[in-house]
């Protein structure tokens, strides 16, 4: 045993302790292949219980279905996994930016059981995000196990969730793009080879295990030139969308916190209105990928104003789900989302002019998709390379970089943070390198504080603080209570220069007569941010920190803009 | 509302250099005007918040130097009155006696600011020099209406252990609501009485009216 550990241990230390980037390379197609996996299960169970459910759907009562998983989803994430609803990809973000991708090994596997019960009982929900979690998971969870740093485990989050993407769309570029343009929000050249790595490891395992090639099939299409003069109108409308539907998932989860029902309550009320829309129209219920492939092969059945109709029902049977405490991602709405406004508009382009000769429904259908998913997610890249990537034809990609790029800025316009990170915004906790953000939450006061200063008393007369201050070279005198040490106030040589002037009061006046007690000060609990913005608006160069009563030291602006400036080296610096 | 390079440099606390730079840069939601830069204030609201930049486009109205409510030295001994003749033989007894005379002082307070002042005696002598003592509490005294400073000549000198361990004829007793005041009074009669002259005439028992009009000439000669 001791040789096989010696043997290890030089292995170990040989091969990966000398470049960290093949350690990255291994560990993350191993964290690919994981992700990749995880996102098969979740794809292949979702396809059989929804064939298994199928037979009860035309059943009055099949309304509950989405209800009762949905209950059960958040009964579960809140009870059994105690982890928080939503699809994860915020959690994911923050945790890259401030924890170093730290995620709990249980996260790789608590979403992919909840979305499960959501989207397979028909609540209107994606499975990519939740499995964007599970491998972000794993890629921290197998980073953990290596005992790697947090450049290293983010790297492996990013490689988890290129995997998970990679896996679950069967499209290796688009997981890469993703990751880092979402996730990881640098391009890294350390980063890229190890993710591009896992996103094609992913890839490989769905392709061994589901045995087609592309997620949606079609025949190739014929794009002209009127088609990218449509595409003009096209982006607009999903643009629009875009917005339309990033508000309503967001008001309506405010709603849902509002209201007075616990949460399960809120998950089953959220199920059942989902429930009831689906008994109508059937194209909002679960993940809707074989809608989508009869849209993009052109035998999708509705009309106009059905089509029409089931676009704004997607849109709120998704929120419902959820918003209410349903858990799954939003990639796979935007998806029918997309499909849908483009077959709407296609037909309304066809009723307008019916002369024109552009490409077929499908064509549009795509271009729709591609459409929301540059507007929710303010990632043109992904919407782009995803498309191209999970439809296996390069023949639309101008009118898809049309669509796509005119779709994410016109978004962008209207509301600047995407869905992924409005959430982020909103909390303070978007946080991406080298930002300002980035840098103040990661300093934090301990590091900057300076201590060493002499203390007075109070008691002490102001004769002998003028000896003492003949021989030091301190501006900031704290003044602390005796016997107690407690703070009481601060002298600044600034301040008091009227008595130091005048030798007639070096006898008359004691220090916590001329102490400035009003001076603002911090503790050790606030973050920079706040400290800085206190010191800001009071126009002050340091700030006494004070915890429980005792003086713990300063922070002064220019030790902080030394810090700072270091810090920024850091961080930004190439590997 | 348009703003002018200048304006957005004082709103942002930034050199106009600056604002010229990031306009360089692109970093500013500016327009041209002829020559000159503009900027529209909505847009610049958003822009910073975008951004996280605390920017307040409000007009600042430089705030008014708040009025250091200062009050003259002669005012001040007016309040506090002047006596005379005052008997003792140590420094307790003195002040003892001193504040028995000094009516302005309610009497209900009497006994405890004895107290004050003896303490304040015994943690450093408030004899300054040349037979003056500046006796007070270190504690100003809320229920005061107006800062006050009582002059009391003794009968005889007493021991006050002074710096220059002259025995003590003249008090000074300053008695103020607020500490600023207190300082304020502090330092201005500091200040008079390093007047040599000021203090040879304090020596030859001046009547109240003289001491004040006194005063009144050394102020006006030096205005602090």
């Amino acid at each position: 045993m001791p040789a096989i550990k010696n043997w290890y241990k030089t292995v170990y230390q040989r091969l990966f302790h000398l470049d960290d980037r093949l350690l990255l390379i291994i560990a993350g197609s191993i964290a690919g292949i994981c992700s990749g996996l995880a996102a098969v299960v979740l794809r292949l169970s979702l396809e059989s219980v929804l064939e298994w459910l199928h037979p009860f759907r035309h059943y009055g009562w099949a309304f509950i279905f989405p209800a009762v998983g949905a209950l059960l989803s958040s009964f579960y994430l809140e009870k059994i996994a105690r982890e928080g609803a939503g699809h994860g990809v915020p959690e994911v973000i923050y945790s890259v930016s401030r924890y170093g991708g730290l995620l709990r090994f249980r996260s790789s596997y608590s979403r992919l059981i909840s979305s499960f019960l959501t989207i397979g009982s028909g609540g209107s929900a994606g499975p990519e995000a939740p499995v964007v979690m599970s491998g972000s998971a794993i890629g921290s969870s197998i980073a953990k196990f290596l005992s790697l740093n947090d450049r290293q485990r983010i790297t492996l989050v990013g490689c988890g969730t290129a995997g998970a993407i990679a896996s679950i769309f069967n499209a290796p570029i688009a997981g890469l793009v993703f990751s880092i343009e979402v996730i990881l929000g640098e391009w890294k050249f350390v980063n890229i080879i190890p993710i591009a790595i896992a996103a094609v490891a992913g890839a490989q395992v769905s392709q061994a295990i589901i045995p087609e090639r592309v997620l949606f099939f079609h025949q190739p299409f014929q794009v002209g030139f009127p088609d990218v003069l449509a595409c003009l109108c096209l982006a607009v409308v999903t643009a629009m969308i875009s917005v339309l539907f990033t508000k309503v998932l967001r008001q309506t989860g405010k709603i849902a916190k509002k209201s007075a029902f616990p949460l399960w309550g809120r998950a089953f009320i959220g199920g059942c209105t989902v429930g009831i829309i689906g008994m109508f129209m059937p194209v909002v219920l679960a993940e809707g990928y074989s809608f989508i492939q009869s849209m993009i092969s052109g035998t999708f059945s509705m009309g106009l104003f059905l089509a029409f109709v089931a676009v704004f029902a997607k849109i709120f049977a998704t929120a419902m789900t959820l918003g209410w405490g349903g858990s799954g991602g939003i990639f796979a709405p935007c998806l029918l989302i997309g499909s849908l406004t483009g077959i709407v508009f296609h037909k309304m382009l066809f009723a307008l002019f019916p002369t024109v000769g552009c490409a077929s429904e499908g064509a549009y259908a795509l271009l729709g998709m591609t459409g929301i998913i540059s507007g929710v997610m303010q990632a043109p890249l992904t919407g782009i390379f995803l498309i191209v990537e999970i439809t296996g034809g390069y023949e639309t990609i101008l009118p898809l970089i049309v669509v796509s790029s005119i779709s994410s800025t016109m978004s962008h316009y209207i509301e600047p943070a995407s869905f992924y990170f409005k959430e982020l915004i909103e909390r303070g906790q978007f946080l991406r390198p080298g930002t300002d953000a980035r840098i103040l939450s990661d300093l934090n006061i301990r590091e900057l504080i300076e201590t060493e200063f002499v203390t007075v008393s109070e008691n002490m007369v102001f004769r002998k603080f003028i000896e003492l201050l003949k021989t030091s070279g301190q501006n900031f005198f704290p003044v602390i209570e005796d016997g107690s040490d407690e703070y009481k106030g601060m002298i600044q040589i600034s301040g008091i220069r009227r008595y130091a002037l005048d030798p007639g009061m070096y006898d008359m006046i004691f220090l916590n007569q001329i102490m400035d007690t009003e001076v603002i000060t911090a503790s050790l609990e606030n973050d920079l941010q706040e400290v800085l913005d206190m010191m800001d608006i009071n126009n002050m160069d340091s700030i006494p920190i004070v915890e429980n009563d005792q003086f713990i030291g300063m922070i002064s602006k220019t030790r902080v803009l030394d810090l700072y400036r270091r810090e920024l080296i850091v961080q930004t610096s190439v590997h | 509302m348009e703003l002018s390079v200048f304006d957005l440099s004082k709103h942002l606390g930034v050199a106009p250099n600056t604002i010229e730079r990031w306009i360089r840069q692109g970093k500013l939601p500016v327009s041209k005007k002829g020559t000159n830069y503009r900027f529209q204030s909505n847009e610049l609201s958003k822009w910073a918040l975008r951004n996280n930049i605390n920017l307040d486009l409000t007009d600042k109205e430089t705030p008014e130097k708040i009025q250091e409510s200062n009050i003259a030295l002669s005012d001040a001994v007016q309040n506090g009155g002047v006596y005379c003749n005052i008997k003792g033989n140590d420094v307790n007894s003195v002040l003892k006696a001193c504040l028995e005379k000094i009516s302005e002082i309610p009497d209900d307070f009497k006994a405890d600011l004895l107290e004050r002042l003896i303490e304040r005696e015994k943690a450093l002598s408030t004899g300054i020099g040349k037979g003056i003592a500046i006796p007070h509490p270190r504690e100003q005294l809320s229920y005061l209406k107006h800062p006050m400073i009582s002059v009391c000549f003794l009968d005889q000198p007493v021991d006050y252990k002074a710096l220059d361990n002259q025995p003590v004829s003249v008090l000074f007793f300053i008695f103020c609501p607020v500490l600023k005041l207190h300082l304020h009074l502090l330092s201005v009669l500091s200040f008079c009485l390093r007047d040599s002259r000021f203090t040879g005439f304090l020596k030859s028992n001046p009547d109240p009216i003289a001491l004040i009009e006194k005063i009144k000439i050394l102020q006006k000669a030096n205005p602090i």
